[in-house]
């Protein structure tokens, strides 16, 4: 009898901790975020999961691009797949329509402590389709145009406050090239050429620089938009033509032009701001750099954008709980909150009290480009526009050979347009 | 002879896993996907009925014409060349004796156990613009480097040549085994009534290894129009869609554009031509191999 006594006693005692565990709520993660950025998140991760005993944060990290966002369509439609994700906005109304994502309801919001004042207007409205919210902004990215201090120096075309001058305008921007131009070892600029993504973002951002639209209602390149997107692919494909951009360049080999001096500037992301920050740190850049907003080539500043956001996969036949979703709600307002570190992989936080902070001020080069923020270019909202969408294949299929030199900008504009109309039949 | 019941029973439970797991795993899923192949279904989750629509959508969608031509091109570039280049290896290999032919054999077989990712990965390199070891070569006879996977003309000819470089050993394989079955008293027999080598070559192992060689033709033929893992590593159907095939179209409209319905459509198609061009090619085969 007493033996009974002490089994049933240890039972309940057992019960009681298995009671007592499941009362740490776990939030399983998946982002696609590598290099700089897998860094930082990871250590913000780690972070959370040290301040916040009651939730547990398992995280995995994908392949972007393509990898991603198909996994993440169908493990959603079979109800398996993590409790939150990173995701682009870019590609929100593709997600919404596969119906991928789930909605997150104005009272859950509230509920939270997630407000639309604490968001720029344009990317709080890019996190929705058809008015409901569907994402919850981290940040804004963009391509910027790094550079070589030296170089640009004795070209004459530096300032005296260490910022580049007379590359406004195509003109000047191409004298510029050609005479940071002295050989195919020394070159004007490096582009990730043989990047479909890259290809992308400057021709977007060119296009917006004419006040060119991708998509106008239902309508791909609608009237003079086409021959805009053929003036800002002809521009620049005399970039490689010209030999001031190195054609069919990978992108790390890219990179390595700029940073081992060979190319006096450089386009790509923000988030390649922390390998110069880290290279010259350690003194192996070898020279002075700076990063700044895409200098106006066409009529009006305008530079492509995009943001990382959070989201909830719409898991058919396994929702959310309610305590699970309270958990997932944290985390992303956590993550917010702290996103000023996240800055220094080179974005602009989402998060207004982030940026008008001193902090983030205070932070270079972020604080010199971060103006490009306010004439920024999102992709088209479209269920063929985004990370690893259709247009992303259309630009990787048809501008990216007119980019490198291989057939005629007007050819690949009108390709391209042909095969995406015909999908948003 | 006639069988008790209980042996009846015996056999039936037997070959009872095989047709259950075949039924389930591969006539079902096929019969869906016909059945799918008239609904505007999503990815994931049924659609209506919409009857031949998707079947009429095809034949006028320009992008599929183009996928169906690039495939026959591949398969021209690959199906021949491959059994070739198997027959010529194995009838050389053949020659060499004892560990020295295992060993070149085993040279010849080890890029087919290779992964296709290590495959991509090795002739990435090798053919990379500003690195590879190849561009050597093209320099030496074209005067200049390329950028083979990202120009429209030497994307689909660069990615049939790492396709045979991989799967060649496995015809080398089979054409060792049907070459080991000729008897050598032929080959005796002709070098006493003085034959000259190529009529041995002509009149000999050619016929006699005929069957096999057309055996290694149906295989690669089935297996070239199914052409997808090397063109999404190496090219995604470009530059300007030159190596946009049929299985590609498949998998861009399922899992890119979220078209089942369409890209089941698009499934059938090939899997009808597959049936039809294999079933074909063998008979015509079979038929050419009696009569020489």
């Amino acid at each position: 009898m007493r033996g009974l006594m002490t089994k049933a006693l240890a039972t309940a005692a057992l019960l009681a901790l298995t009671v007592g565990a499941q009362a740490k709520e776990t939030v399983v993660w998946w982002d696609f975020l590598s290099g700089g950025d897998g860094v930082r998140m990871k250590s913000l991760l780690d972070q959370f999961n040290k301040e916040n005993p009651d939730i547990d944060i398992q995280a995995t990290t994908l392949e972007w691009g393509v990898p991603f966002y198909t996994k993440v369509q169908t493990s959603a439609a079979i109800g398996q797949g993590p409790d939150v994700m990173t995701y682009h906005l870019s590609r929100l109304p593709l997600g919404a329509s596969t119906g991928t994502l789930r909605e997150i309801t104005p009272d859950e919001l509230k509920a939270a402590g997630l407000s639309a004042d604490n968001y720029g207007p344009a990317n709080w409205k890019a996190a929705q389709v058809d008015g409901k919210q569907y994402a919850i902004p981290f940040d804004i990215h963009s391509v910027i145009l790094y550079y070589n201090k030296d170089l640009l120096k004795k070209a004459g075309l530096l300032g005296d406050d260490g910022l580049p001058k007379g590359l406004d305008g195509a003109a000047n921007f191409e004298a510029a090239l050609a005479k940071l131009t002295t050989g195919p070892d020394q070159v004007g600029m490096s582009i990730p050429t043989a990047d479909n993504g890259t290809t992308w973002r400057v021709f977007y951002t060119l296009l917006g620089q004419q006040g060119g639209e991708f998509i106008t209602g239902d309508k791909v390149l609608d009237g003079d938009n086409a021959d805009k997107a053929t003036k800002a692919l002809a521009e620049m494909a005399k970039w490689t033509k010209e030999g001031w951009v190195p054609k069919q360049t990978e992108y790390p080999a890219s990179i390595a032009m700029f940073t081992s001096g060979k190319a006096a500037m450089h386009i790509n992301g923000v988030w390649e701001v922390p390998t110069m920050a880290d290279l010259a740190k350690s003194g192996k850049l070898g020279f002075e750099w700076g990063a700044v907003q895409i200098p106006v080539i066409f009529d009006q500043p305008a530079t492509w954008a995009d943001s990382h956001s959070f989201a909830i996969p719409d898991r058919k036949g396994n929702e959310l709980s309610p305590e699970k979703l309270k958990a997932v709600l944290t985390v992303i307002k956590w993550m917010n909150e702290h996103s000023l570190f996240w800055a220094t992989a080179g974005h602009i936080p989402a998060y207004l009290p982030v940026t008008n902070s001193e902090d983030f001020k205070k932070m270079e080069p972020n604080a010199t480009y971060s103006s490009l923020a306010k004439t920024a270019v999102f992709d088209p909202s479209s269920k063929i526009a985004g990370v690893a969408s259709p247009i992303y294949d259309a630009a990787s299929n048809y501008f990216m050979p007119a980019f490198n030199g291989d057939g005629e900008p007007a050819d690949a504009v009108s390709a391209a347009k042909d095969e995406l109309q015909g999908l948003l039949q | 002879m006639k069988f008790g019941r209980r042996e009846i029973i015996a056999a039936y439970v037997l070959v009872a896993p095989f047709v259950i797991s075949y039924l389930v795993l591969f006539i079902y899923p096929t019969i869906k996907m016909v059945e799918l192949s008239f609904t505007n279904a999503p990815l994931i989750g049924a659609g209506d009925w919409v009857g031949l629509a998707n079947y009429v959508k095809l034949s006028k969608d320009n992008l599929f014409i183009q996928a169906a031509l690039h495939t026959g091109y591949f398969v021209l570039l690959t199906v021949i060349p491959t059994t070739l280049i198997g027959l010529a290896i194995a009838m050389m290999v053949s020659r060499l004796n004892g560990w020295l032919q295992s060993l070149v054999l085993a040279a010849f077989f080890l890029p087919y156990i290779l992964p296709v990712t290590v495959v991509y990965l090795i002739w990435t390199w090798m053919l990379d613009l500003q690195f590879g070891i190849a561009q050597y070569a093209i320099e030496l006879f074209h005067g200049s480097r390329v950028a083979v996977f990202r120009d429209r003309y030497w994307a689909m000819p660069t990615v049939a040549f790492v396709t045979i470089w991989w799967t060649n050993g496995f015809n080398v394989l089979l054409f060792i085994a049907g070459l080991r079955n000729i008897s050598q008293d032929i080959y005796d027999a002709a070098a006493l009534d003085g034959a000259s080598r190529w009529q041995m070559f002509r009149n000999i192992t050619w016929p006699l290894v005929w069957p096999v060689t057309a055996l290694v033709l149906t295989i690669q033929l089935i297996l070239q129009l199914k052409i997808f893992d090397q063109i999404y590593l190496f090219t995604q159907g470009g530059p300007f869609n030159s190596t946009y095939v049929m299985v590609q179209f498949i998998y861009k409209n399922a899992f890119q554009l979220n078209r089942g319905g369409y890209a089941a459509t698009v499934a059938v198609a090939l899997f009808a031509v597959i049936v039809v061009v294999s079933v074909l090619q063998y008979q015509v085969l079979r038929v050419r191999g009696g009569k020489s």
